[in-house]
Parts: C-alpha cells; structure tokens; sequence
C-alpha cells in the first residue's frame, strides 16, 4: 500500500470511528452545562445537574435497582452461559451450530416480540415488576454473550490437558475446578462484563417487565425524558457510559495479566 | 517409587469408527516392567490402541487388563496410569512444582510427603531448582521432563506416551530419548510407547510392535525385527533395505530360494514362515551386508550409480542391469567405488530374508 492510500484509509476510519463514538460523548459535556435546558457546547460549565441527580432519591433507587438487576443477571447467565459453552463442546459439531443458533436467537429475534412474550409469561407467575423477573429477561439476553466468550476460550484449552488430570486420578469435577476453570476465566470475565452492561444498558425488555420495585436507570431515563428534558439525563447517561467503559477496561486488564494456554498473553 | 509396576494386557480389543476398522481384533501383552512400542505410519491404529490402554476410548469387543484387574469398563482415572503426550499437556496456570504435585494431591498425599516426592521427581529429570518455574519459562525439552515427572511421580502401574518427542526438534530428541531409557532402566515401568519414529523404537524399547491398517504386523525385540522381518512392510518400515521381488521355486524348512523378477538369478536364505512354491515373494538385504565381490569370485554385476557422503558411511547407489535400485552402505575407505565404475555385488547367504510379500491380502481395504 502507498503512503497515500494508508493516509486516505486511515483519514476514513477516523472518520468512521468518529462518526459511531462522538453522538455517545456528546452527553459528557452536555451534563456539566449550567444552563436548565441540554446545549452544545455549555456557555457555563456547572456541577448542579450531578447535584441535582445526587440528591434526587428516585435517580438513586433507579442506579441501585439497575445494579441489582445487572448483578444478578450476570451470576445467572455467566453460569447457565459457561454450562452451555461446556456442553456444546461435548456435542457432534452439526448439533453444536444447531444448539448456538437457537441459544444466538434472542439477539436476532426483536427485542420488542421477546418483551411482549416475557410480559405474558411473567404476568401469571407474579415474577413481572420484580428483580428477580427483570433479571430473568435480561439473562436472555445475555446468556449469548457468555456462551460465545466462553466456548472461544474453551477451544484454547489443550484437550490433552484435561486427559492428562483425569489420567492423575481426578475426578471430572475436579478437573474442571482446577483446570477448566482457571483457564477459561478470560472468556469468563468478558462473559461476565458483557452479560452485565447488556442488563445494565436494557431498556425495552425493562420497560414491559419493570414495576416500581425495578425501575432501572434507563427506564428511569426514558420515563424522564417523556416528561421534560432537564440535563439530568444528561448526567445519568454520563453515569451509565462511565460504568459500562470502566468495567470493559478493567476486564481487559485483568484478562491481560493471565497466562493463556499456549503461554502467550491475553490481548 | 515403590509401587510394584503390573503387566498391560488387550485381549481380543477391536474399535471401528463409523464403517472405519481403527483396530481389528488383536491381543497384546506386556509384561510388567517392560518396554513396548508400537510404532507405525499414521492411520495405522497404534494411537488408538494407546488411548483405548488410557481409558479415553471404548473398545467395541474384547477387554484390558492391568495386572490381574480388567479395567475396560474403568474411566482413565481409576486406572492408576501415567499418560506422557505429544503437546506436553502441562497445566499452563501452574508451576513446575504444583504441575507434579497435581496426581498427589489427587490422592490426598500429605504436604511434606508431596514437597519431598516432587523434589525428587525434579531430580530424576534434572530439574532440581525449576519447582518455582512458571510453565512458558520452561524450553520445549524441559517441558516434556516436567511432563514425565508429573507422569511418574504417582507411581503409576503403567506409563502411556503419546510421541512424547514430536514436537521436539533432532538433538533435543535424542537427549530426550537418552532420558526416558535411562528412567525405564532405572525405575522399570511397565511401559507403552506410540511412534512413527523408527530410531526411537531401537533406542528404547525391549519389544516394537509394527502396526498398519489396525494391526500388528510383527512385534518382538528390536534385533529380531531388523534381522527377521516377517514380511516385506515389516522389512521397509524398520532401517533401510534393499528388496528384490521373485517367485519362490524352493522352499524347505527354514530357508528358501526366489528367482528375482528381471535378474535371471536365483537368490536363496534364510526365509519367514508361510511361503510356498510358486508364491511372488522378497528378498530382503540390508545396505550395511552388501560387499563387493572381487575378481573372478562372481557376483551380481551391477553399476555405480552414486557415492553420497554420510560423514561416518558412506552410501553407494547402485544399479542392477534389470534397472533395480540396491544401496550399499559401508565405512569409506582407500577403495572408495567410483561413480559409473562396474562392479559385481556379493552378500552372506544368512543375511538374506525371504519373506511374503505381505502377510494380509490386500482386498480387505
């Protein structure tokens, strides 16, 4: 490639890159701006709307309830993902793409067909308006992203070194536990941090299954924004942006500093 | 390490993959404290045949036996072996040190009774102070004495390598191969040894297994097989030879005689049982037992083709006047032969073979 065309493709991938990322940082300075209504760029740079947030008690019962929910949708997904992705390993591989397309297929299926059938199943049994219910929905969700990091890092693991601890005498939970594990834990962790950003961020799904015991942030935002545009929202996207990066840096950090199978590093 | 090694037995074992025959039916028995390899091409069974002895695949008939238990039914870890394989296999989230100890710990061995067994494990590979080491600070060659430590630190009735020395390039090899001899002499595990690398059969084994299409075509010690093949696969497999094909037109107990296709000669020796009169057969000599004939003394006339250099041996190419390649091989010397020079080839009667041209009808494939 010439000097000139390395130049063009970069210029253009900037722009691209650009494009997709600077609408989401708008929101950051958008939320210290003085003035009562959202503009770009703030004539005053101010605190009050993060104050505002702060000492208003329904943004914090929405932060906390969106925390909860993400929690628990994570360990719930995290370990019926880590479950599949093992069992599709032990399967014919025509039966594993049959078996990961139906597992994929709330990602292809619209959000909005999925929340409608969720209402309805949830109504009767009483889960609808609860945490516990909420975190159910958004496993749906997640579980694709586990089950996809995971099986990744499943196929990094020497097959021979799970027959070598078998031929020591352990036991299969045993060699799970202190082989399989420990060297799956980066498909884990990314499992893990997109699982809880994809409850964390979910706004549809919430929107028909939230009650007033889990009114997440981003229910909290919509429902806000409905009514009146005041720079909180702002602030509470900021929020949501500045938890969803610092979990996905973290993570990558984390996966960094462990050996992988072939004793190369995690990039 | 006192656990008393036991004998390795397959009885009748047979596996087939789908319409695919890995294995047919055959037996194969090792003595305690032996050293057995089964060494063959790719495809021919002998993986399969070592994994069916680990425990990781089901035979479809016949049974395993390990010392007087038959574990065919048992899963690999309540089978008290030691597997060794190709890619080393150690737990790369681990140390040296907790690497070997891993089979101890399994079997709830008290701490300083596991500190002193591993310690003396590295020892036995030369590893004295890597127990703190972490796995991708090892070389390749070190990496796979980890390996037979962690193999052979829990005592195992019976050890199971996988081409333990494939992934490791020529002089590691040999160093390598030197080290598991040495450990067999020392310590006398019963032993099975999978290869497709004929040196490491001779080296190391007390008994080599040829195996092809999913079976043992010949098994005995290695002397045995390079001086009695039982047939002609057997012959080209182990070391280099030079085969003449023929028709047998006298066979008597013990030696026969084969008129060699495109040669108008008659060669005669020592031969393998099942050959008959009449019957296309081989006659098998090594490079090393080929001579010069001198003046007057007859011989098969043949040419010099080719003298190639092999530091210690030389290696002479040369050709029969039907077109047939032989190979010489011998010490160079002050007569060195002399490419396009013609000469008459001689050999000791008692180091021809004859031998079947194959033991199984081919149709079968």
């Amino acid at each position: 490639m010439t000097t000139r065309t390395a130049i063009a493709t970069n210029i253009a991938g900037s722009m691209i890159l650009a494009f997709l990322v600077l609408p989401i940082l708008a929101v950051v300075p958008a939320s210290f701006n003085h003035a009562s209504f959202i503009r770009l760029p703030p004539v005053t740079w101010s605190l009050r709307w993060y104050q505002a947030f702060l000492n208003d008690p329904e943004w914090w019962r929405a932060l906390v309830a969106s925390t909860r929910v993400a929690l628990l949708a994570t360990i719930i997904s995290v370990t019926l993902g880590t479950a599949a992705a093992l069992g599709l390993e032990r399967v014919t591989a025509r039966m594993r793409t049959a078996l990961l397309a139906i597992v994929i297929s709330p990602l292809i299926v619209p959000v909005i067909m999925t929340s409608i059938a969720l209402y309805y199943v949830m109504r009767p049994l009483g889960l609808h308006g609860t945490t516990l219910g909420l975190a159910l929905g958004h496993t749906l969700l997640a579980v694709p992203f586990v089950v996809v990091n995971v099986g990744i890092s499943l196929r990094g693991v020497d097959p021979n070194c799970v027959r070598a601890a078998e031929g020591l005498g352990a036991s299969p939970w045993r060699v799970f536990r202190t082989i399989t594990l420990p060297l799956i834990v980066p498909g884990l962790a990314g499992g893990a941090a997109f699982a809880f950003v994809t409850s964390f961020d979910e706004v549809v799904v919430s929107i028909f299954l939230a009650g007033v015991q889990a009114k997440t942030l981003p229910v909290k935002l919509w429902e806000t924004i409905r009514v009146e545009f005041t720079p909180v929202t702002a602030v509470a996207s900021t929020i949501l942006l500045v938890i969803t990066l610092v979990l996905f840096v973290a993570v990558k950090a984390a996966a960094r500093g462990l050996p992988h199978q072939d004793g190369s590093r995690v990039r | 390490m006192s656990a008393e090694p036991r004998s390795l037995s397959f009885r009748g074992v047979a596996k087939s993959f789908g319409d695919v025959p890995a294995l047919r039916p055959l037996s194969l028995d090792v003595a305690p404290g032996e050293f057995v390899t089964l060494l063959g091409p790719s495809g021919s069974g002998k993986t399969t045949l070592l994994n069916i002895a680990a425990g990781f695949i089901v035979p479809d008939t016949g049974s395993l036996h390990i010392g007087d238990a038959d574990v065919t039914a048992l899963p690999p870890r309540k089978r008290d072996i030691g597997m060794v394989f190709q890619s080393y296999a150690l737990f790369p989230h681990m140390t040296v040190f907790d690497n070997i100890a891993y089979g101890l710990r399994v079997r709830d061995v008290a701490a300083a009774e596991t500190e002193r067994q591993v310690r003396a494990a590295l020892a036995m590979v030369q590893l004295d102070d890597y127990g703190h080491r972490r796995i991708q600070q090892l070389s390749g060659g070190q990496q796979q004495r980890v390996a037979l430590a962690r193999a052979m630190v829990i005592e195992p009735a019976v050890l199971l390598m996988d081409e333990p020395l494939g992934a490791l390039d020529r002089q590691l090899r040999k160093q390598v191969q030197l080290e598991i001899r040495r450990l067999h002499r020392e310590f006398g595990r019963t032993t099975l040894y999978v290869t497709h690398d004929q040196e490491e059969a001779l080296v190391m084994s007390d008994r080599i297994g040829i195996m092809r299409n999913g079976r043992i075509e010949q098994i005995g010690p290695p002397q045995e097989l390079y001086r009695r093949p039982a047939n002609v696969f057997v012959a080209a497999f182990l070391g280099e030879s030079n085969i003449l094909r023929g028709k047998i037109v006298d066979c008597t107990v013990g030696t026969a005689r084969l008129a060699a296709t495109g040669l108008g000669t008659e060669i005669g020796g020592p031969c393998a049982p099942g050959l008959a009169v009449g019957m296309e057969a081989g006659a098998i000599f090594r490079p090393e037992a080929v001579g010069f004939a001198g003046p007057g003394e007859g011989g098969l006339p043949a040419r010099v083709m080719e003298v190639v250099y092999l530091g210690e041996l030389l290696a002479i190419r040369l050709a029969l006047p039907s077109g047939q390649e032989v190979w010489r091989r011998c010490f160079p010397g002050t007569d060195d032969p002399v490419e396009g020079r013609d000469v008459h080839l001689s050999w000791r009667t008692e180091d021809v073979r004859i031998v079947p041209l194959d033991n199984q009808p081919m149709e079968e494939n």
